[in-house]
């Protein structure tokens, strides 16, 4: 029988280590005796866009900050259970964070530029990490903005301050910012709800063409955003992982109901 | 309206989906295009063997629809698409209903060789073949439209069915005569008559079809109006 | 009835108008006084430089019913002109009789025949005498009246005079005072030779000078009072001799200018009554700056500590408060502080380290400009920290979060990011301190600031900086000079000059820091 359209054809739960990103295993997490997240158990696969929806409070953030350990900086939060990248616990207490975190890139909810020129925010990352020499810079500067698609608009003005871009430029700095140190994972907390349709229609493209690059995790309020950018959706609620799986699915035939009335509005 | 291109989106998938959802769709019309012809080589030779192929293939052109179906309301959970967006999605989910049965008919049509119910008066059955001919020519002018999502070729498809009508009428009219001279040959001359009717039934959803391109193309719903008017309208866009 | 029947304001638009007119008045009374501060010392200081004409007036004085005198009118006593009869003026005038220079206040009707005596001038000497007089002759045996053909030529010669005299000096006396000196202390048996031909050299270079001096001591100038008693000086002490009478308005802004110089780059003389205030000013802004140097490392990196690293617990919240507090704490306190502690204590156990032999002469442990700008930035050391906490705080978290997004550590996340962005916060705390620390008097005069220092802070000797040192503070001079203007005539004057320095000084470094605090705004700051 003849098959007209392509499909994605991993299977969630029994993806391999090659082919994941991240592995959660009864992740919980709770803010003083206050849980937030618990027993998340979860496979993000590589190379694929991993979309978190929820009502607001329902943990996403909190998950998706997870992975890079931005939890850390409240002190009143303790979690239990593993987050496995590259075969590392990073829940470890001996885990290098600024190592990790520079491996596990993060893009916020509003552009944060540094209020320094647009060459030297790309370069901010990289200095850290001992990079000195300006031709390794310049090369790293001018891939990193071509990979976030920003170059052909600033390749003129680099050494302009940051604060003249408009706010879709801003955000593609930031990160093309992450993506100056070649990251294994881009972490995109809500990386649009800032930004006018349009713009955000750009960073979306721009999410799609960096999938090659690397595994995107993407917490977003905008349902229609989840659906398009996405490969694979998990929903949470109260701190629970009720539905993960591609986001075709999800979004045509959801298998909880909670979900469906998620996703089609109905909550009171 | 200016006609808007589906493949310049930002997003470069959606174009993808989009291109491809249409040309899944041409490819279900050249399926049913290559089942009336072989149907009309069926019946021409009369070919059981080619008549019990078409009949077999309808099942992929059902399959194809599912796919179709399916693909139309997973793009619009996904990418929610809007105005001309949205209006090519829903054409091509009623065009694909359309095409689907067009698949039916002539599955029908086919039946008559396989059951060996072929008119004997060669009369007839060379009229049956020259309707089927232009069905066919109709059929492949209606998709050939939808490609091109062109609106004027739409309308010639569109005036066809009229010559079809007529000589669905001639050939009605010359069956009831010969039912009347001799009663007795009824129940063949009806299998006849339903497989007739069925072609006429092809011709009326490539009408279908036509209405629908013109609908997307104009942006404006153009069925159940009159021939006429539907030209006068076009005029006072143009 | 409405009860609110008598109130003169009874709807909303006239209370309104009532409280916004109130608010006005305490706003114009508020900006009528600082018009009024900056006026009147704008006006005293700067007459202080403005050569005022001279006239030639009759005043009784000394119980004699009318002597002849040249003086100058500084200024009436209430609000009157120069013509009314009952007013009251500040006279400045010469007498022959030492004080040469008086003050009186004096009734309009005293004055007899003022008028504008254009023959009379103004006559500065190197030790800080005014005379209000007329030059009538040079040298004993020239004739009258060509004092001023011949003037620059007699301080040419008086001028060649003085550097022969200097150059002996400096080359010839001074080597062979220090030799003979330390022959004397070695031994004087054995050296007596070589100690006597050092004794004659010295005599004969002596001689010499002694001669050139009485040369020079022949070229005089004589000045005649208004009561026709003269008095004869050396020329070589005249430093400034000025006709006001003759000059028209140009030249004397020209004057002006001149003696604002002076006032800037002269020492004091005649016990901070006369002369310049650059000493003053000079420790000022050195101690202001080594102030800065102190408390703004000190500063931020407390502020730092307590904002960012400090746990969120009842001891941080208990140490905010006291750094508030301390704010508030007065400054002599901290000047008695920073005797007991600074000086006597660290400065005392340091001086038993390390200049055990020079004991108990201190070293160390007496007022200096370390000790004061160590104070004074104790002092100013709250302003900063509350300043740059609220420059922290207005960091806006997400950047913080994406330079450890980036894989900052949190130092580097301080160091590149954070502080740079605080930075204008933290200059307007330094700008605060800076504008405190320049005009207190109280502390300073406890840990270092002296009336009057015989050296810079800074010289060429070596190390250059002696932070040691005592120096001298124009506030502490204010201080000085309004002692001194309560018994003494001259004194007034000069301390409004130097309260006018003060509040430029102060402005400047304020100024100077809004500039500088603007530009890193522009820079760190996003604009919204």
């Amino acid at each position: 029988m003849l098959t007209l359209f392509e499909r994605e054809t991993l299977n969630l739960a029994t993806l391999n280590d090659e082919q994941t990103a991240i592995r959660v295993e009864q992740l919980n997490l709770a803010f003083d005796k206050k849980s937030v997240l618990s027993e998340i158990s979860m496979r993000i696969p590589a190379n694929r866009i991993v979309a978190l929806i929820g009502q607001s409070g329902c943990g996403k953030s909190t998950l998706i900050s997870c992975f890079n350990r931005m939890n850390d900086f409240y002190p009143q939060c303790r979690y239990e259970g593993k987050i496995i990248i590259d075969g590392r616990n990073i829940n470890h207490r001996n885990e290098n964070v600024a190592q990790l975190r520079a491996r596990v890139g993060m893009v916020f909810q509003k552009p944060n530029p540094f209020p320094m020129s647009i060459f030297d925010n790309i370069c901010y990352g990289l200095r850290l990490q001992g990079v000195t020499q300006r031709r390794q810079l310049d090369e790293a500067v001018e891939q990193a903005l071509k990979d976030a698609a920003l170059w052909n608009e600033v390749k003129d003005r680099l050494f302009d301050p940051a604060s003249v871009l408009s706010g879709g430029q801003q955000q593609r700095l930031v990160i093309a910012r992450a993506l100056a140190l070649k990251p294994e994972i881009l972490l995109l907390d809500e990386p649009t709800s800032a930004l006018d349709p349009l713009t955000t229609l750009h960073i979306e493209e721009l999410m799609a063409q960096l999938k090659k690059r690397c595994t995107i995790v993407i917490v977003t309020h905008n349902m229609q955003q989840a659906a398009r950018v996405s490969d694979y959706t998990a929903f949470l609620h109260q701190g629970r992982l009720i539905e993960y799986s591609d986001s075709d699915t999800l979004f045509t035939t959801p298998r909880k109901k909670q979900t469906e009335d998620y996703i089609t509005g109905r909550y009171g | 309206m200016q006609q808007v291109a589906f493949n310049t989106h930002i997003s470069g998938k959606f174009n993808t989906e989009l291109e491809n959802l249409r040309n899944s769709v041409l490819t279900m019309g050249g399926a049913v295009e290559q089942q009336l012809i072989d149907t009309i080589k069926a019946i021409r030779y009369n070919m059981p063997g080619l008549a019990e192929k078409v009949m077999l293939n309808d099942a992929a052109i059902n399959s194809m629809e599912m796919q179709i179906d399916q693909e139309c309301l997973r793009i619009i959970a996904k990418r929610h698409p809007t105005a001309s967006d949205l209006r090519l999605v829903m054409t091509i989910s009623k065009t694909i209903t359309d095409i689907e049965r067009m698949g039916d008919e002539i599955e029908r049509i086919s039946r008559l060789v396989t059951k060996q119910q072929l008119p004997s008066s060669e009369t007839v059955k060379s009229s049956m073949l020259l309707i089927c001919e232009q069905v066919a020519q109709m059929m492949r002018g209606t998709f050939d439209a939808f490609a091109r999502q062109d609106e004027q070729s739409a309308l010639e498809v569109y005036e066809q069915d009229d010559l079809i009508d007529n000589e669905y009428n001639k050939l009605l009219s010359y069956i009831v005569g010969e039912i009347e001279k001799n009663t007795e040959s009824m129940r063949d001359w009806l299998e006849i008559l339903w497989a007739l009717r069925s072609i006429e039934r092809v011709g009326d959803r490539c009408k279908n079809i036509c209405e629908y391109v013109v609908g997307l193309a104009r942006g404006e719903d153009a069925r159940h109006s009159t021939l006429e008017n539907m030209v006068k309208r076009l005029k006072n866009f143009s | 009835m409405d009860k609110r029947w008598f109130y003169p304001w009874r709807n909303a638009a006239q209370r309104q108008t009532l409280v916004i007119s109130l608010c006005a008045f305490f706003t114009a009374g508020l900006l009528l006084g600082l018009v009024g501060i900056i006026l009147l010392i704008f006006a005293r200081g700067g007459g202080y430089f403005w050569p005022e004409d001279i006239y030639e007036f009759g005043l009784p004085i000394d119980n004699k019913p009318e002597v002849r005198v040249f003086g100058e009118f500084q200024g009436s006593q209430g609000l009157a002109s120069l013509g009314d009869k009952s007013a009251r003026y500040w006279l400045v005038y010469s007498h022959s009789n030492p004080p040469y220079k008086r003050r009186a206040l004096v009734a309009a009707h005293r004055v007899q025949n003022a008028d504008i005596a254009r023959h009379a001038a103004r006559v500065l000497l190197h030790d800080g005498r005014t005379f209000l007089a007329k030059p009538v002759f040079l040298n004993k045996h020239d004739e009258r009246g060509r004092v001023l053909d011949k003037l620059p030529a007699y301080q040419q010669q008086v001028q060649r005079l003085t550097d022969q005299i200097e150059t002996i000096r400096d080359i010839h006396l001074g080597p062979l005072h220090r030799k003979i000196s330390t022959l004397t202390l070695k031994d004087s048996q054995t050296n007596s030779g070589e100690l006597l031909a050092g004794k004659r050299a010295f005599e004969r270079w002596q001689s010499k000078v002694i001669q050139l001096e009485a040369t020079r001591g022949q070229y005089t100038l004589t000045l005649e009072f208004a009561d026709t008693n003269t008095i004869t000086v050396p020329l070589n002490q005249l430093k400034q001799l000025v006709y006001p009478g003759q000059l028209n308005q140009v030249e004397k802004l020209w004057l002006t200018l001149g003696n604002i110089w002076q006032f800037l780059s002269q020492p004091p003389q005649q016990a901070n009554t006369a002369g310049g205030i650059f000493p003053a000013l000079f420790g000022t802004v050195l101690m202001v700056f080594l102030m800065t140097l102190i408390v703004t490392p000190f500063g931020v990196l407390a502020a730092v500590y307590l904002s960012e690293y400090a746990p969120r617990n009842a001891v941080t919240t208990a140490i905010r408060v006291a750094v508030a507090n301390m704010a508030g704490v007065p400054s002599i306190v901290y000047g008695v502080f920073g005797l007991g502690f600074f000086i006597y204590g660290i400065g005392g156990q340091l001086d038993e380290w390390l200049f055990g032999d020079s004991l108990p002469a201190p070293t160390l442990g007496t007022p200096g400009l370390f000790w004061a700008s160590l104070t004074m930035a104790l002092l100013t050391l709250p302003v900063v920290i509350v300043a740059t906490e609220e420059g922290l705080r207005n960091v806006p978290a997400e950047i913080k979060a994406g330079s450890y997004a980036l894989g900052a550590t949190k130092a580097e996340t301080m160091w590149h990011t954070v502080l740079p962005m605080a930075s204008p916060g933290i200059m307007t705390g330094v700008i605060l301190a800076i504008a405190r620390a320049a005009g207190e008097v109280a502390p300073l005069m406890l840990v270092g600031a002296v009336k009057f220092a015989p050296n810079l802070p800074v010289d060429s000797e070596f190390p250059f900086l002696h932070l040691e040192r005592q120096f001298m503070h124009l506030g502490v001079l204010i201080y000085d000079g309004a002692f001194h203007s309560q018994t003494q005539t001259s004194g007034a004057s000069m301390m409004f000059a130097a309260c006018l320095l003060l509040l430029l000084v102060v402005f400047i470094l304020n100024i100077i820091a809004v500039v500088l605090r603007n530009k890193l705004r522009k820079r760190y700051q996003k604009e919204t």
